[in-house]
């Protein structure tokens, strides 16, 4: 992975405001952070935490407060950019009216490239994307994973290098999300940048190469997803199922050992530990940001 | 008027001026509220986005509008935006009923007119409609997320649309249009059909002579409050003399006649035999070669509503008597060789016959009538100013979609309609002839509306001398320049009424109207599209 940076995002801030200007939520405060060539970039947080916001200061489409981007190395208004760029609204913002055929040509046009050429982009889309048999009706009769899917095929039409996707897997059924993850990663082999917002954490652990936690608008945790799940202060035992004598047993031995036991639990997904613990480390101490490796701690089990 | 060069001068000039202003009030604007927003660096923001805006409005990709029209296109017509031609022809099949018996018409002008009326009723409101809400609806579903971050200018995005809802309101109105033509053709009774015609008049400038014989530029007022027609006292000296500046002496002399028509109007102030229809002299006159020549004496024929008996014909040779004695001897002139002045001028003397009767004449009401043309070609142009009018007010409803939501669009539309009808440019003259007389002292007797407050307050008549009263009259000046840039926006829409012209058959002239219609839109078209451009760019694209 290189360390060129495809997205560059510093003390980026934005305060959704009214009508008359007064502020009515601030969504983003002084966020800071790099994306690298070829990698995939997972951005996690609770509900409303500012994923989608970020990506639409990304865009253009917001304006910032204050701060700076640079995407692909232009400013986030260059529209000569977005030749480049393959965009997966939040919820996919198309035309109902509509067909999978038109929607495709439609988006198709208007960036550079022949006509032979987007036909072909067309059929191997709609391919991958599994709309095929489905492509002559209007999008309003489409169920809401299958347009998920048209929006995906959209975002890709224009064979992006840097693919922004908010919420991909949202509306798919078990297969969409494995093909989904399967894309991404292909996406990753053809050496292309890709950009993510989930709630998958699982899929998110599976596909990303790093990951930022936002909270409330702060980032608090950034890293490569590896480090920031390995813990180094930490050891998890996995056994088979324990009476609680030998719970208890293996209680003294750690004391012994001058360690002590934090929790017992059935062990779950790791990076899924470490969002929950974030949030509510986050809640309980607000305004702490967490280094690049450390990992939040929590008592209560 | 529209023929002169000094017109298109003085047009060009205006919307130059109109232009420049409105580019330099938006650009003061948009710098303040640069320099609030970003303080110091203001200036750089402003040049980039100018840059910007450059290079956006210059080099345009036909691909990406086309792509966007289409869109526009579809959308309008999945939306069953076409069902509005089904209620048009709703209107053909049963338009007999609103013109009642046929046998009674004596016009063909009201088969025209419902055509060209009921489309206007249809295409205006329709115009309106799409082209304010179709933005603000991609806008509030978030469609155009999905669209801006491709690489579409945004001044692409105003032009796609603009040209997506003239392709959906021209495909309307042109079919429309070909249903209203085999319509009127078919349903006018045989013996109107020669009303069916395209006059082509040429009109002159008109002058009065008082019954005493004095030179005035207006006859008697018979107490009409209608003063369309001013009037001539039959037996007196008074009379209507047209001039015809530039006369097409070749073309009337292959014709080898003069044909005039007139719709003069009678007034009597006394019952005569109401079949014996009071009468008018007609005079030649040359004043380089010192000429006076009778034309003859004709009925005015008021009650002939097709025009087919107003048509008088002057032989090329007139003989005529130079007094009204009978051994006055007979003498010939030569209409265009010996009548026509040195300055290519024609000149004509009205004058009414029976006393105590009077002539109602109006500048229109005599002209040189030029061969002929096609009914057809007419109804053609006469569909292609209307089509002129909705593109008009497509790009006027498109650009302020931009900016503001669908019904406040369409209000704002509708009002500058409604104000293009009532005030057009007529206003923006008068105040423009303020303008220029303004001297440099008060324009406006009274005073702005800041002195008229501070008289109203304290009183007095007029303002002392101080910094105060300048404060005022300054702020009054620019109240009173912002008024006239407001009138000077507003396009005249009545250039665009040619209905009016077919139905009573008369040419629509190509370059006189058509021509001056389509420039007015191009005037438009071009700030319209650097204006949406900018609230588009200007703006996030969030639902509020
Ligand atoms: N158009 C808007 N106007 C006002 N506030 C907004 C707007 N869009 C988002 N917000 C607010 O900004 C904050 C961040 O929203 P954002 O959509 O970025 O969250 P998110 O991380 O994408 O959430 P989710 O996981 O639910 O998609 C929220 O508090 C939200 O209410
Ligand atoms: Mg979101």
């Amino acid at each position: 992975m290189s360390t060129e940076s495809v997205i560059e995002i510093r003390n980026l801030s934005k305060v959704y405001r009214d009508f008359w200007g007064r502020t009515k939520v601030k969504a983003l405060n002084s966020l800071s952070l790099d994306v690298y060539k070829g990698e995939i970039f997972g951005l996690l947080g609770p509900n409303g935490s500012g994923k989608t916001t970020t990506l639409k200061l990304l865009l253009g489409l917001l304006f910032p407060t204050s701060g700076e981007v640079r995407i692909l190395g232009q400013p986030a208004h260059d529209v000569e950019k977005n030749e480049r760029i393959g965009y997966l609204p939040e919820e996919s913002y198309l035309y109902r009216f509509l067909n999978a055929d038109e929607t495709l040509d439609f988006y198709g046009r208007l960036f550079k490239m022949s006509r032979s050429e987007l036909k072909q982009r067309k059929e191997e889309l709609l391919d991958q994307v599994g709309v095929k048999h489905a492509r002559k009706r209007q999008l309003k009769e489409y169920s809401k994973g299958m347009t998920r899917r048209i929006g995906l095929a959209q975002a890709l039409i224009n064979n992006p290098d840097l693919v922004l996707l908010d919420e991909p897997t949202s509306g798919l059924d078990p297969i969409g999300t494995r093909d989904m993850k399967d894309m991404i990663l292909k996406l990753k082999s053809e050496g292309k940048t890709v950009v993510m917002c989930s709630h998958l954490l699982a899929d998110v652990q599976d596909v990303c190469d790093r990951i930022a936690i936002l909270y409330r608008g702060d980032l608090k945790v950034v890293g490569n997803v590896q480090d920031l799940i390995q813990s180094r202060d930490e050891t998890q035992l996995l056994t088979s199922p324990l009476s609680p004598d030998a719970i208890r047993d293996v209680e003294e031995t750690l004391k012994k050992h001058g360690a002590s036991l934090k929790s017992t639990s059935h062990p779950t997904t790791t990076l899924e530990e470490l969002f929950l613990r974030t949030v509510e480390e986050s809640e309980q101490r607000p305004g702490r940001r967490f280094e690049p490796g450390e990992r939040p701690t929590t008592e209560s089990a | 008027m529209f023929g002169s060069d000094s017109f298109w001068i003085t047009l060009l000039l205006r919307w130059c001026v109109v232009g420049a202003t409105t580019l330099v009030a938006s650009l003061l604007i948009g710098s303040l509220l640069a320099l609030i927003m970003h303080g110091g660096r203001a200036p750089q923001v402003i040049a980039s986005s100018l840059g910007r805006a450059f290079h956006d409005l210059v080099f345009l990709s036909t691909r990406r509008i086309g792509a966007i029209a289409l869109l526009t296109f579809k959308e309008a017509y999945r939306r069953k935006a076409f069902a509005v031609g089904i209620v048009f022809l709703g209107i053909f099949m049963f338009g007999g009923w609103f013109l009642g018996d046929s046998t009674e018409l004596r016009s063909v002008a009201p088969y025209i007119s419902i055509v060209i009326n009921s489309m206007w009723f249809m295409l205006v409101p329709m115009a309106l409609l799409i082209s304010c809400w179709g933005l603000p609806a991609d806008v509030k579903e978030r469609s155009i997320h999905t669209v801006v971050t491709k690489p579409v200018r945004r001044s692409e995005i105003v032009l796609g649309r603009m040209a997506g809802y003239g392709a959906v309101i021209t495909l309307i109105l042109f079919t429309t249009a070909v249903v209203g033509y085999f319509w009127v053709v078919r349903q006018v009774p045989q013996r109107l059909s020669d009303q069916l015609i395209a006059r082509v008049p040429v009109y002159g400038n008109l002058k009065f002579l008082t019954a005493q014989g004095a030179e005035a530029e207006k006859g008697i007022n018979v107490g009409d409050p209608w003063d369309y027609r001013s009037y001539i006292e039959g037996q007196t000296k008074a009379r209507a003399i047209w001039k015809f500046p530039k006369i097409n002496k070749a073309e009337l002399k292959s014709l080898g006649k003069l044909p005039l028509e007139q719709r003069f109007e009678a007034f009597r102030t006394y019952k005569g035999q109401i079949d014996l229809e009071t009468r008018f002299t007609i005079t030649f006159v040359n004043p380089d070669k010192d000429l006076r020549v009778p034309g003859g004496t004709f009925p005015t024929r008021e009650f002939d509503v097709g025009g087919r008996d107003r048509v008088i014909e002057i032989p090329e040779q007139i003989t005529y008597r130079d007094s009204y004695e009978a051994d006055a001897e007979e003498k010939t002139a030569n209409l265009f060789d010996d009548l026509i002045a040195d300055d290519g001028s024609l000149t004509i003397e009205v004058g009414c016959v029976e006393p105590q009767q009077y002539i109602g004449v109006n500048v229109r009401d005599l002209f040189i009538r030029m061969p002929d043309k096609s009914f057809t070609m007419n109804y053609v142009k006469a569909i292609a100013g209307l089509w002129l009018l909705v593109m008009l007010l497509v790009f006027l409803g498109t650009a302020s979609s931009c900016f503001v939501k669908g019904p406040v669009a369409t209000l704002l539309v509708s009002s500058l309609i409604i104000m293009g009808y009532f005030l057009g440019g007529h206003i923006a003259e008068q105040q423009n002839q303020m303008m220029l007389m303004d001297d440099g002292k008060t324009v406006i007797d009274a005073g702005g509306p800041m002195e008229s407050l501070y008289r109203l307050v304290t009183k007095e008549t007029t303002l002392p001398d101080n910094i105060g009263s300048t404060i005022i009259k300054g702020t009054d000046r620019g109240a009173f320049m912002v008024l006239i840039a407001v009138y000077n926006l507003v396009p005249d829409l009545n250039w665009f009424n040619t209905g009016e012209l077919v139905a009573t058959g008369f040419d629509i002239s190509l370059m006189g109207v058509i021509l001056p219609c389509l420039i007015v839109v191009l005037g438009y078209l071009i700030p319209l599209v650097i204006l949406g451009y900018f609230s588009l760019q200007l703006r996030e694209l969030e639902h509020k």
